[in-house]
């Protein structure tokens, strides 16, 4: 009897340091900013810091005056996707805009394909129709990508869609350009990134140490830790949950 | 007595079990038959957006061109029979018809470089392409709905009840390869 729960006790404090340990990697995961992954997806490398920083500190201030979200993304390749699939795949995994009123924008750029699109939620097909965002493309984006200026392309060809949200939603384009050095990709504090979690932790530990020398039998335990870190997971939280039915248009460069 | 008491009582609790089962299966058929509905309506939107652009895109080329008449006529009939298509199957061949005509008056443009270049032709262009690509996800949408929906009333034991209910299989929005490929329309 006394044997046995020792085992138990023991079985805990592993199960303890294992949780301790990927706890310890979700929480370094949380505390890169999720914006910076969730506005930028900057996989081929294209972009300076500069204009990264520049699309989520205004993404953020739009997100909280409109809704409305522009994800900026560029791959080395499609592997063999087309643009158009690709670009709307990404858009619903990401749920790129309000859930609601699904005011999402996606520019994508694949740089073996030399392709660039503009994909737009449904909410914003009125303010941004094809044809509008073809010719954003023709005057803004395309004549620089030509001439491998990323930067300067991906800038012109955001701002002016920045522009066009914050028309739509009567926004002083200003007022969202305006504010820098916001604390826009301040990770969560301390507090709640790491105290919190290894609290919620030890008190489960503590009650599981504790049922288990009172001989309580916990079902499903591990399930009541699992869904404390998840509060943590990056991913799908900083998307609204916006869709889009294709709407856009493409280019090649 | 005792005996028939529990014969009794195992019968009754199997009934309930198996209606709660019947009525469980029941309203997941019928809201998938409902998604299958609003994807095929989403689909059919998409389709009539199509439709209405080629009046326009109709008139803009005959504004540049002389004796292209073949070719507008091949668009204006694939329009007709894509308007007048009444179900999925013959929606399915007009949208094709429709696609390879346009494909055919986009070789045609490539002789009209004014027609080409000029805004509103770019602008016509980039809503037709956009449109196909609504075509081309709705049409996705529309065939995972029917795939789910079909399957679950082709298994066991919700089978047994599409027969009750009269619940019959959905055809899927198929076109051939050749109406699968966007027409290519590229600006220099």
């Amino acid at each position: 009897m006394l044997a046995s729960s020792k085992r138990k006790a023991f079985l805990i404090i592993c199960f303890f340091m294992l949780f301790l340990i990927i706890l310890g990697k979700t929480t370094s995961f949380a505390i890169v900013p999720p914006t910076d992954e969730f506005y930028v997806n900057d996989s081929a490398n294209l972009l300076s810091e500069d204009l990264e920083k520049y699309i989520v500190e205004t993404n953020v201030t739009l997100n909280q005056k409109t809704g409305a979200q522009i994800v900026v993304v560029t791959v080395n390749s499609l592997e063999g996707q087309s643009l158009e699939e690709y670009a709307t795949e990404l858009f619903r995994e990401c749920g790129i805009g309000d859930a609601t009123k699904n005011n999402g924008v996606l520019l994508l750029l694949a740089l073996e394909e030399r392709e660039f699109r503009i994909e737009v939620g449904y909410g914003l097909e009125g303010a941004l129709t094809d044809g509008k965002t073809g010719r954003i493309q023709d005057e803004y984006i395309i004549p620089y990508l030509r001439e491998d200026n990323w930067n300067e392309g991906v800038r012109n060809g955001y701002s002016k869609i920045l522009e066009e949200v914050a028309n739509e939603y009567q926004v002083d384009v200003g007022e969202i350009t305006a504010v820098k050095g916001t604390t826009v990709s301040e990770p969560l504090d301390f507090f709640t990134s790491t105290i919190l979690p290894i609290a919620f932790f030890v008190a489960v530990i503590a009650f599981r140490i504790y049922a288990a020398s009172h001989g309580i039998l916990i079902v499903g335990g591990r399930g009541g830790f699992s869904s404390g870190s998840s509060h943590h997971s990056s991913g799908g939280f900083f998307g609204g949950g916006g869709s889009s039915g294709g709407g856009g248009s493409s280019r090649r460069f | 007595m005792k005996k028939s008491t529990i014969v009794l009582i195992v019968i009754l609790v199997l009934v309930v079990v198996i209606g709660i089962a019947l009525v469980g299966g029941y309203n997941k058929v019928v809201s998938q038959r409902e998604s299958v509905d609003t994807a095929s309506a989403n689909l059919d939107v998409m389709l009539q957006r199509r439709a209405d652009l080629i009046p326009n895109l109709v008139n803009t080329v005959k504004g540049y061109t002389s004796h292209e008449n073949e070719v507008i006529e091949q668009i204006t009939t694939a329009r007709e029979n894509l308007i007048n298509a009444n179900n999925i199957e013959e929606k399915a061949a007009a949208d094709e018809e429709l696609s390879s005509a346009i494909d055919a008056l986009m070789i045609v443009v490539e002789n009209y470089p004014d027609l080409k270049s000029s805004q509103n032709f770019i602008q016509l262009s980039d809503e037709l392409a956009g449109t196909e690509n609504r075509i081309a996800t709705a049409r996705r949408d529309y065939n995972n709905a029917v795939q789910t929906y079909n399957l679950t009333i082709r298994r066991f034991p919700n089978n047994l009840l599409a027969g009750m209910f009269g619940f019959e299989t959905v055809e899927y929005f198929e076109a051939t390869e050749s109406s699968q490929e966007v027409p290519n329309v590229s600006f220099e």
